[in-house]
């Protein structure tokens, strides 16, 4: 990964964080001053914010320098990025979390089904791999919920 | 000393913890060889596992897989120039260019051997400072702890790969993200936005495998494309002769030191050390040429280095609970959630545990030499399991151990939203290390500050007049103005020598 990072990254990055920071700082004003020690609660993250939002200016600045050369800096890949694949696999991620926060399914079924899904969409919709997938979602949907309630104690969520 | 390291070693032989240790070491060896997945990502997903076990069994399996996580990183680093994990990047100069000329079995027993012999230096050394610096650290006041703090925390940030600025900016918003909910000091809920969830603050644990674990899935599904080439694995001429041994003894001992040197730097971690044995070793060596293309010398240096920063990295967090890398962080938390609070006088309050970190660290190293000896050629093949598989089917053990800390969803969402968070700032090249260990160290730092102004009624004149606290903050002055003053006279010299400046960003400190 190229330790600089792509200039759009970095504006995008440092844009956000002068936002939260600035949400922060607002937050801080209601936080009421210190009555047994001098400093209070409210300074250190204050200060914190103010911090990071400076900086982050300053690296908001540079990239926006950087975003003119960086072309031609850019070394090529030897494969095909796949940031829709990403995309896609972090929505469905999400609906899985809703789903497992609705209680509509149990967590074994609910995990198959994602796992087949998002297998399936990683390996292109392949038929052997579609296969495997549903082997691997079942296994894993039914052997983990097996395993962390019977044999760790834990609770899963969905259940 | 004898009888807390005797004591120790005689449970660890018992026959759970020992199946906890030789378990540990056997996963993160595994998982360090699998490229793409790293021990701090194993070791956060591991840690819900431990809530249930006894701490000394669940400290043992995490040291296991420490230890087991930088060795297992080597095999792909030398057979598919993939280190397994970050700190087996230079391994790949050397391990793979003598793999690739029909020597793999040398440059994976080179590797090993270097392994163990850096994993021991640095245990000796954990041995004998970490007592007495823990006796030593018991004499800080507030301020001493807090402006050591701060010097770990400039530290991290300047030598955090990328730049010092986006090292710092990461590690100022680990410590911000750890202010939410109940000030300790004061009883009052503050960063809260009147959302009662976050009453009790951002928890270590989803926040690390969100920072760690999912931001490194989605990366690694951007990149799921990526071809693996097949190296066949011959193990002939794995174990070193006693002419070998007698060869890189000196290289061995020296890499170990600088390795474990680095360690107890606060933060600083494995890829560094191996960087700085690295470029000594080709310094000092009489074949220099033959760094980058093969250099038994250069697979030793590296390979003992990173292994002896596991040993150093222990000493600053078992004498004065402050971490000396990113799965330190990790261990201190899980230390907290045993409720066991690291710092100088854990020696008196959980001897037993910090005992057996040590014994594990010793037998970790002896298990991980046997297993990667003996089973190298079968791990070697866990390189191959297909990546399509293998990301979904941790990305839902990440949320069952994010749900399994409170049983909320809520820590899920974290989780995600960190993730994210981790996977834009890597794109955006904010060192992820720097975060953490300011998301750990932060609560302490103005715990120590706030109690320390109590005591002075608000004075920070201590700061100034006291030694260690001035020395401590001098050298985080230093370390700060630093990449400044050397961007200033690179400038200078290229202007001087008619060039139009370092406009690419070397030299920048903001780079």
């Amino acid at each position: 990964m190229d330790l600089q990072g792509a200039p759009r990254w970095e504006l995008g990055v440092a844009a956000f964080f002068v936002l939260a920071c600035s949400v922060v700082l607002w937050e801080t004003r209601s936080i009421p001053p210190g009555t047994f020690e001098p400093l209070g609660s409210a300074p250190v993250p204050q200060a914190t914010a103010i911090f990071i939002m400076l900086l982050s200016i300053a690296v908001g600045v540079r990239a926006v320098r950087r975003l003119s050369t960086v072309s031609d800096l850019s070394e090529p890949l030897d494969y095909q990025p796949r940031p829709l694949d990403a995309l896609a696999v972090a929505l469905i991620t999400i609906v899985y979390v809703l789903l497992l926060d609705a209680r509509l399914l149990d967590f074994a079924p609910l995990t198959a089904i994602f796992l087949f899904i998002v297998i399936s969409l990683l390996a292109r919709f392949g038929f052997k791999a579609m296969v495997g997938a549903a082997v691997a979602g079942a296994v894993t949907g039914w052997g983990a919920q097996y395993i962390f309630t019977r044999v760790f104690v834990v609770d899963l969520p969905g259940l | 000393m004898i009888d807390g390291l005797g004591g120790a070693l005689s449970h660890i032989f018992t026959p759970l913890p020992f199946l906890y240790v030789f378990l540990g070491t056997v996963l993160g060896i595994v998982v360090g060889a699998i490229p793409g997945l790293s021990g701090a990502m194993l070791i956060a997903l591991t840690l819900p596992l431990t809530f249930y076990m006894d701490p000394v069994n669940a400290i043992v399996l995490l040291i296991g897989m420490y230890v087991g996580a930088i060795t297992g990183g080597l095999i792909t680093a030398t057979l598919l120039r993939m280190p397994g994990t970050p700190s087996n990047v230079v391994t790949t100069f050397d391990g793979h260019p003598l793999a690739m000329s029909g020597r793999p079995g040398r440059a994976l027993g080179l590797g090993i051997a270097a392994s163990f012999v850096g994993g021991i230096v640095s245990w000796v050394v954990l041995l004998l400072l970490a007592k007495p610096l823990s006796i030593w650290a018991t004499r800080f006041g507030p301020f001493e702890y807090f402006t050591l703090i701060l010097m770990a925390m400039v530290l991290i940030a300047s030598v955090s790969q990328g730049s010092m600025v986006k090292g710092l900016i990461a590690g100022f918003l680990g410590m911000l993200v750890s202010m939410p909910g109940v000030d300790p000091s004061a009883g009052q809920p503050r960063l809260t936005w009147d959302w009662y969830v976050l009453n009790g603050g951002l928890k270590l644990l989803p926040v690390l495998i969100g920072i760690f674990a999912v931001s490194q899935i989605i990366g690694d599904i951007v990149s799921i494309g990526k071809k693996v080439d097949r190296i066949e694995t011959s193990l002939s001429g794995m174990l070193m002769s006693l002419r070998d041994w007698r060869r890189q003894a000196f290289n061995m001992l020296r890499s170990s030191l600088i390795g474990t040197w680095v360690g107890i730097l606060p933060g600083i971690g494995a890829s560094i050390g191996s960087i700085m044995a690295y470029t000594a070793a080709k310094n000092m060596s009489r074949e220099p040429e033959g760094y980058g293309k093969g250099s038994e010398e250069g697979i030793v240096a590296s390979e003992a280095a990173n292994n002896a920063t596991v040993g150093g990295a222990l000493i600053p967090l078992i004498a004065m609970g402050i971490p000396g890398s990113v799965i330190d962080a990790i261990l201190i938390g899980a230390l907290m959630i045993h409720s066991i609070q690291p710092g100088p006088t854990l020696f008196l309050t959980n001897g037993n545990v910090v005992w057996a970190m040590i014994a594990a660290c010793l037998v970790a190293n002896v298990i991980m030499l046997i297993v990667m000896l003996c089973s190298v050629k079968v791990v070697s093949q866990v390189m191959y399991v297909p990546r399509t598989f293998l990301l979904p089917i941790i990305l839902v053990f990440c949320i069952i151990g994010a749900f399994a800390l409170d049983n909320t969803m809520f820590d899920v969402w974290v989780m995600l939203g960190f993730g994210v968070l981790g996977f834009a700032m890597e794109r955006a090249g904010f060192p992820l290390g720097p975060f953490v260990i300011g998301f750990v160290l932060a609560p302490l730092m103005e715990e120590k500050l706030r109690s320390g102004l109590m005591m002075t009624a608000g004075s920070i004149e201590p700061i100034f007049t006291r030694p260690l606290p001035m020395l401590f903050l001098s050298i985080a002055v230093i370390l700060l103005i630093a990449p400044f003053i050397r961007a200033w006279r690179q400038n200078r010299i290229a202007r001087r020598a008619g060039a139009p400046g370092l406009s690419s960003g070397e030299g920048d400190p903001t780079r």
